[in-house]
């Protein structure tokens, strides 16, 4: 197991390396480390915009989506290798290959993973704090307590997406009952007036209250849906060949308002043939979303619904942006160098694939405005979802083209998407606070979104591609 | 009359290496042109820039008489390629992925053309599976019959024989020679000499990213028995067969 864990070590490493150049990419968690301090450092400050328990919800909750975003990636690895690097493989998939079995395999896989994110983020994020703990006036204590619920938090989500993988390719009903049981859970929870919701989130009930009883239950909330995943794994799922009707035409058909109409309807194919759609939706949007929700909800007693709802809103509205990853891990510029296309054909395509998406952002923000009861909220929190989502999606197209999963290691792609996006949502959540109509001003982000990606075609057009 | 591929001293650099390097090239309607070349020798590279795929670090290069690095668009408008490393879509079918490349080359009879080619390569049986889900050999047919699909005054051919079986390369190459016959030019990259000398009218060699002859295989084959004994020679390791 050793020789395998320091094989696939060494590949992730690789993986990212060979992208972005080696120093470029070992630069990335001191980049971490750095952003962690700076934030230290401008704690007092910032928590007069953003309470303290919110920014520390945010903070585990980037965490819990930074492992459901790795456990998908490691999923889908196979074929985004395919895609990205030829007839690449990953050693994930190598059970046919050597002489080891896929259960041995995929729990390697996972104690990898844990280790490599943990010293890729983790444990630069928890350095910039301990560093900055003479300005913030934090304790050695709590980044202590903070290094162990975030790695929770990244394993919590990494557990999450690998149970409901395996339910998914064992089962859709079995999925669905989940879900279901899952939901009507927290809805039991909720109804009880919020005491214990945060327990759906473990990592983050153990950062509230420290306690060995909080710690044990966050562990158990980890390791059995990790063992029942390696138990129940049926890695013949992606080895069978199925039929399909031709589906394409009457879905190009469907777009004619769109110039790129082929190209979308081919986005649409893929998306939902894969499985990614239904599968991001779950594990990339709703869950993530749902555990938000719920405990943004244990704010209630400090917050009032309206701001929940806003703070809400621009989570979803980021989240949402990462839509335009959807679309782009499922082929590469490669697949079409042959054909009359040019870079900006296919950013304009993925971006109107993005835009019919979207949907689902407006139906969840509206539909959760209308469950906390805030119906004057509804129209101003979905707009300003939808203009976040645009402008996020367009600071992304600008600074990473086609292949955003990848370059966000990039150092320089990391950074000035937050310098570019951080400040614009501290801004919008803190107008918005004000009064609820002023969540319409996040509109006016739609002017640098236009002009970002009109930058990015003339930007990308000339790039040469280093990798596919 | 205008060559339907001219390059003039065309190179490309990655770093200190130059995998093609000032190459100059002409290469006239209704030939079928091959371009010969050892494992790494810059074949590859020199496709991908006369395809617009890549931009050249120096020299220029026309395709019918447009400018790969100022319109590759418009390139690869009027030509057919066929990539090394077949590549087609994923997730939709072959008989998808047809109609997909006709709605993309604005072709009205996409479908009935993309029959013809189910028929004439014998993959009927797989129009309705994912390109994902096809061995090697059926994706290379699918990558073939797209870059024929608009029947275009040029095809440039990236080893395009090499997965197919032996009945099947032989109906390809009967194909290309009557491709050529009939006005069509095929830029042929291959290190399989035995299929270049068998259908090729002219070939270059490049080596080390330069080319070190160029010119009909008729005049070779005037001399020597065989084009593998003249291209052993041209690379320098004919001493070691």
């Amino acid at each position: 197991m050793y020789e395998l864990f320091i094989a696939m070590f060494r590949e992730e490493w690789r993986i990212h390396s060979t992208m972005f150049g080696s120093i470029s990419f070992a630069l990335f968690p001191v980049l971490i480390a750095a952003i962690t301090f700076m934030g230290s450092v401008i704690l007092p400050y910032l928590e007069a915009v953003v309470p303290g328990e919110m920014l520390s919800f945010l903070i585990h909750a980037q965490f819990l989506l930074l492992g459901v975003m790795v456990g998908g990636f490691g999923l889908l690895g196979q074929e985004v290798m395919n895609r990205r690097f030829g007839q690449a493989s990953l050693l994930a998939y190598s059970s046919r290959s050597l002489p080891l079995s896929d259960r041995h395999i995929f729990a390697t896989f996972v104690a990898k993973d844990t280790v490599y994110y943990f010293l890729l983020w983790v444990f630069p994020f928890i350095a910039g704090i301990t560093l900055g703990i003479p300005f913030s006036g934090l304790s050695l204590s709590f980044a202590g307590v903070v290094a162990v619920t975030l790695t929770l938090a990244f394993l919590f989500g990494l557990a999450m997406v690998f149970l409901l993988s395996m339910l998914y390719t064992r089962s859709i009903v079995l999925l669905a009952a989940v879900l279901i049981a899952g939901g009507v859970s927290a809805l039991v929870v909720s109804g009880t007036g919020n005491t214990g919701l945060q327990y759906l989130f473990p990592p983050f009930a153990l950062y509230q209250s420290f306690t060995p009883l909080l710690l044990l239950y966050s562990l158990v909330a980890i390791i059995i849906p990790f063992t029942l995943s390696i138990a129940y794994m049926s890695p013949e799922f992606m080895g069978r060949i199925k039929r399909f009707p031709n589906r394409y035409n009457a879905l190009a058909a469907a777009f004619p308002q769109f110039r790129s109409a082929p190209l979308v309807a081919k986005d649409l194919l893929d998306l939902w043939r894969s499985g990614a759609l239904v599968g991001q939706i779950l594990f990339s949007f709703l869950l993530p979303l749902a555990i938000i929700w719920v405990t943004l909800s244990v704010l209630e007693s400090v917050l009032p619904g309206v701001q929940i709802l806003i703070n809400f809103a621009v989570v979803a509205g980021i989240i949402a942006a990462t839509m335009y990853t959807w679309l782009t891990e499922f082929d590469t510029i490669g697949t079409y160098t042959f054909l009359p296309l040019g870079t900006p054909d296919l950013i304009r395509s993925k971006l109107a694939s993005f835009l019919i998406l979207q949907f689902i952002t407006v139906i969840t923000v509206a539909g959760v405005a209308v469950i906390s009861g805030e119906f004057a909220a509804i129209i101003p929190v979905t707009v300003l979802a939808i203009s976040v989502s645009a402008y996020a999606c367009a600071v992304m197209v600008y600074l990473a083209g086609l292949w955003p999963a990848v370059m966000v290691y990039d150092v320089r792609v990391l950074f000035s998407s937050m310098v570019l996006i951080g400040p614009v949502l501290l801004a919008l959540i803190g107008i918005s606070s004000i009064h609820i109509l002023y969540a319409f001003a996040s509109l006016l982000l739609l002017l640098p979104a236009y002009i970002l990606v009109r930058l990015a075609f003339r930007k990308w057009e000339t790039w040469e591609k280093a990798f596919y | 009359m205008c060559p339907v591929i001219e390059s003039c001293s065309l190179s490309k650099y990655y770093g200190d290496l130059a995998a093609v390097n000032e190459v100059s090239l002409r290469v006239g309607q209704g030939m079928l042109f091959g371009l010969l070349g050892p494992n790494g020798s810059g074949k590859t590279t020199m496709i991908r820039m006369l395809t617009g795929q890549i931009r050249p670090s120096s020299g220029s290069a026309t395709i019918l008489g447009v400018d790969v690095v100022k319109n590759p668009v418009a390139v690869r408008e009027k030509i057919g390629i066929i990539p090394e490393q077949e590549t087609p879509p994923s997730f939709l079918t072959a008989e998808e992925y047809m109609t997909f490349v006709g709605k993309i080359r604005k072709i009205d009879d996409s479908e009935e053309r993309a029959d013809w080619w189910f028929e004439f390569l014998d993959f009927s049986d797989k129009k309705d599976v994912l390109c994902k889900d096809l061995s090697r050999g059926t994706r290379q047919k699918l990558m073939f019959a797209q870059a024929f699909l608009h029947r275009p005054v040029l095809a440039m051919i990236d080893e395009p024989l090499i997965n197919f079986d032996p009945v099947l390369q032989n109906t390809v190459k009967e194909f290309l020679k009557n491709y050529a016959k009939e006005g069509g030019t095929i830029f042929l990259s291959t290190h399989i000499l035995e299929i270049a000398e068998e259908i090729c009218s002219d070939i270059a060699i490049i080596h080390k990213g330069r080319i070190i002859h160029c010119g009909p295989v008729a005049e070779i084959l005037s001399r020597q028995e065989h084009l593998s004994e003249f291209f052993l020679d041209a690379v320098g390791k004919g001493s070691n067969v």
